[in-house]
């Protein structure tokens, strides 16, 4: 029989809470954010999508050397070509990216703050499109962009050294400035994105309910999910080996 | 393990480009599984092909309980080979 659909029936049960948090995240692609307006997250956003058919990415990712070709990028002409730059290498080829890169981006006339924020839009588009994707969903349309400035706020407490870029430990928080460990938890992983404190709020409160919460990954005696915490852990390694993940 | 052979190549197949593939392994799941795993299982590959892209973006370090739980294994595997964070940027 051929096969006229790569969707499983729809509509597919969602928890309440994951419903929720994806619907919140989508809108908070489309509201200012700390560094960009909200027409430019929306346009990093499709910069996201443009790079899974983009020709120079797709060479680089088949390459052995992914810093050779110095193409162009196809690419929707809303960005200036630094930030298209750093946008589909993260989104196509993560897993190769170095240090060197990200100052030579920095230093190229795109903020530090903005390399980080950029890679939460990254990282929150990659997740909301991948589980359309992982449904056989279509992609959505995105949301209208929101009126508004950025805030532009760093972190009194961001400090380099820890990473690539700089961050802000626990200990580092200072008083009645965003405090994301407080709610997700002080892995380093929650660290990465703290000199922008909204996107570790935007992309965590969101991967709690497609993952797990902090407090619920070593919680064996309750099983949170449909899958039992092995059967997730087997899927989440496999994919993360899938994608060279060292972290 | 409970269908892990499904679950594997659920991954598998949407690391991939095969439509039809990926389709199958959707059905799978929501056989074996019901559509209440299926939907979480979508969730937790999105939330590991996401993830990995803040860890690759910042240089962000394994913390250090983690390299320790699993030096041996990676020196066993030669993992440091293919350390980003040692220097050579």
């Amino acid at each position: 029989m051929k096969e006229t659909t790569t969707a499983v029936p729809e509509p597919l049960p969602t928890r309440e809470g994951l419903a929720h948090e994806i619907e919140r995240a989508w809108q908070r692609l489309a509201a200012p954010g700390t560094w960009f307006r909200a027409a430019e997250r929306l346009a990093i956003a499709q910069e996201v999508r443009n790079a899974r058919a983009c020709a120079l990415c797709l060479r680089r990712k088949s390459a052995l050397s992914p810093y050779a070709d110095s193409g162009t990028h196809s690419h929707a002409g809303a960005l200036p070509d630094s930030l298209v730059e750093i946008v589909h290498r993260i989104a196509s080829d993560a897993g190769r990216l170095k240090q060197s890169w990200v100052r030579t981006m920095i230093d190229g006339g795109i903020s530090e703050e903005q390399y980080v924020e950029a890679t939460g839009v990254i990282a929150l588009v990659a997740a909301l499109d991948g589980f359309d994707r992982s449904l056989g969903r279509p992609q959505r349309p995105w949301p209208a962009p929101l009126a508004g400035e950025p805030s532009r706020q760093r972190p009194t407490g961001a400090k380099p050294g820890f990473a690539w870029v700089a961050t802000v430990a626990p200990q580092d928080i200072v008083a009645g400035e965003p405090n994301p460990y407080a709610v997700h938890g002080e892995k380093n992983i929650h660290r990465a994105l703290s000199l922008v404190p909204q996107e570790v709020f935007n992309f965590f409160d969101v991967d709690v309910e497609l993952y797990l919460k902090d407090h619920e990954i070593r919680d064996f005696a309750t099983e949170y999910r449909a899958l039992s915490h092995p059967q997730i852990e087997l899927l989440a390694g496999r994919v993360s080996a899938l994608n060279g993940c060292y972290y | 393990m409970q269908h892990a052979a499904l679950l594997v190549e659920f991954a598998e197949a949407l690391h991939g480009t095969d439509a039809g593939r990926q389709l199958r392994a959707r059905q799978a799941i929501a056989g074996a599984l019901g559509d209440v795993a299926l939907v979480d299982a979508a969730a937790i590959v999105a939330s590991f092909n996401a993830v990995v892209k803040i860890a690759d973006a910042t240089g962000i370090p394994l913390e250090d309980y983690k390299a320790a739980a699993t030096e041996d294994l990676r020196r066993d595997l030669a993992l440091e080979r293919f350390n980003r964070n040692a220097g050579t940027g």
